[in-house]
């Protein structure tokens, strides 16, 4: 059986889409990611137009963030401050990236920029956790250390607050722009921003992992409301169907991997998750530059 | 695909650059024919259609009696962009039907020959025009035979799905398939009549193909409310987030 997608106009194969749902769903649940940086794609791939892909799958990431973060909240492991300060950046980014967005479409190099902006951040996050998470395997396997090189420039910004929920005393600033960059990449990749969101919180602010999966979801949850508003309204490009279809198997996906997140260690989970940004990636470079490309396409004309 | 469908597709895809598709074709004696249904709604379970069109050939059929059916769907510009090893190059139609189906019988297949199957408007090829200073270039067959090529990528040329039965009394029962990706709009269905490899006789059918049911709801609210649209976007990633969180809990 197919439906019919009303705004994407293709037939779909709901068992399909639902599997998709699923497994992004299965993978938000475990690292504490959105999943749009995995389910974009795989929309892309089975069909979906890009700029459908990119708008919907915000929709459906909205769902699974709101019943992933729900049980870390239960946990207490939900910095509501940090996460609040970083949804304050990525709102003021996200509204950047839909006029970016809206800017690619109408210049006709939404699929090009979408793609090469993909493999740079898949494949620099992906190597940057691979590397440190190797690393922390052959030591103890939990968080990386509190006080790195990395982080040393940022105890000399000014304006600092405490975050007792992440044990943290930082300056606003790091959170505040990490979160307008994040939220560019939202809009103009259709992610949630939990693949650059979470390392960043890990390795340049010292969140705890366990913490960070929570306040990633927490703030992800109104990113992507605020995306699909943005992008459902002005460009029309969410489709609910697709979104619902999406949304059943990512629900079911995600307590799924909610539940196996729990018998892992932290280093091993950021390994995990390495690796499959780094396959992403992987897969992305291959499409676009080794796979034989037809000689023609078919446009349509102004 | 045998030597006469290879034929056929031959007959329906070459397209001599200087010969476009008439639009006013002479006129030929009317064949009586009917749709089973004039309009077709897309509806959320829509995964294509199949048309079928009744056609009673003209009297005096002999060996190389047969008909040939298309559907052609509404037309708009289309751009065809290749890649060359010094850039892009584009070329414009001005008007290509975004849908077109054929089929014929194999004695039309083996008798009529490919400037005829153009003046019946049953080629695909010739029926995306260029600009007007366009029509000469030599470049306009492979431009066009590309064009085609990407449309049955997509689904939306077809060659082979058409078939048509021969039934009594020189009715012919002719079954069309509908993509699922057809846009909505008013398609045309050709029926012609052939013999001794001429056109003896032609008959054109409108059906319609709108939205219907929740599809068009959708589809109308993200195009003109977009506000309400985006609340409930917003509001069905909430419900369907809450609703599971809910059920974990319990």
């Amino acid at each position: 059986m197919l439906i019919h997608l009303p705004i994407a106009q293709i037939a779909v194969d709901p068992l399909i889409i639902v599997a998709i749902g699923t497994v992004v769903g299965f993978l938000s649940g475990l690292f504490g990611v959105g999943g749009g940086f995995l389910l974009t794609p795989l929309l892309i791939f089975y069909g979906v137009p890009a700029a459908v892909a990119v708008s919907t799958q915000a929709n459906q990431v909205l769902a699974t963030s709101i019943a992933g973060a729900s049980s870390h909240w239960r946990e207490r492991a939900v910095d509501v401050r940090l996460g609040t300060l970083m949804l304050m950046g990525g709102l003021v980014g996200s509204t950047v990236g839909v006029g970016i967005f809206s800017l690619l479409k109408y210049f006709g190099v939404v699929d090009e920029t979408i793609s090469v902006l993909y493999i740079v951040f898949l494949g620099v996050i992906g190597g940057l956790m691979a590397w440190e998470s190797v690393g922390a395997l052959g030591r103890s396997g939990g968080d990386p250390g509190r006080r790195t090189r990395m982080r040393a420039w940022m105890r000399g910004l000014p304006i600092k607050r405490r975050f007792p929920r992440s044990g943290l005393y930082i300056s606003i600033i790091p959170p505040l722009g990490i979160g307008v960059f994040v939220g560019i990449l939202a809009a103009v990749l259709g992610v949630g921003g939990g693949f650059i969101l979470a390392p960043a919180m890990v390795y340049l602010l010292g969140v705890p992992t366990r913490v960070m999966v929570g306040t990633s979801l927490f703030q992800i949850i109104f990113l992507t409301a605020y995306v699909t508003f943005l992008q459902a309204t002005f460009n029309g490009t969410v489709d609910l169907v697709l979104a619902f279809v999406l949304m059943i198997g990512g629900v079911i996906g995600a307590r799924a991997g909610a539940a196996a997140a729990r018998k892992l260690k932290a280093a091993q989970l950021r390994l995990l998750l390495a690796l499959v940004v780094l396959a992403m990636a992987g897969r992305l470079v291959y499409d676009l530059y080794v796979a034989p490309k037809p000689d023609y396409r078919l446009e349509i004309a102004g | 695909m045998n030597a006469r469908g290879a034929a056929f597709l031959f007959a329906i895809l070459a397209a001599p650059p200087a010969l476009a598709q008439r639009t006013e074709t002479p006129r030929q004696p009317a064949i009586s024919a009917g749709l089973a249904e004039e309009t077709v709604e897309i509806k959320v379970n829509y995964s294509g259609a199949r048309i079928v069109l009744f056609a009673t050939a003209p009297a005096n059929e002999n060996a190389s009696s047969g008909m040939a059916v298309a559907l052609i769907g509404p037309s708009g510009p289309a751009e065809v962009v290749r890649r060359t090893p010094a850039g892009e190059k584009r070329f414009k139609f001005v008007t290509a039907p975004s849908v077109f189906a054929v089929g014929a019988e194999p004695q039309v297949v083996e008798s009529v020959l490919p400037d005829v199957m153009i003046e019946s408007g049953l080629n695909a090829a010739a029926s995306a025009m260029p600009l007007a200073d366009e029509l000469q270039s030599p470049d306009l067959e492979a431009w066009r035979a590309a064009f085609v090529e990407l449309k049955m990528d997509q689904g939306l040329y077809s060659f082979d799905d058409t078939t048509i039965e021969r039934l009594e009394g020189g009715l012919r029962r002719a079954r069309i398939v509908l993509p699922p990706n057809a846009p909505p709009g008013d398609y045309r269905i050709r029926a012609v009549a052939f013999r001794n490899g001429q056109r003896v006789g032609e008959t054109e059918k409108t059906l319609t193909l709108v939205r219907g049911g929740m599809d068009a709801t959708l589809f109308d609210l993200s195009r003109r409310h977009g506000f309400i649209y985006g609340f409930l976007a917003v509001l069905l990633g909430v419900l369907v987030g809450a609703i599971a969180a809910w059920v974990g809990r319990r």
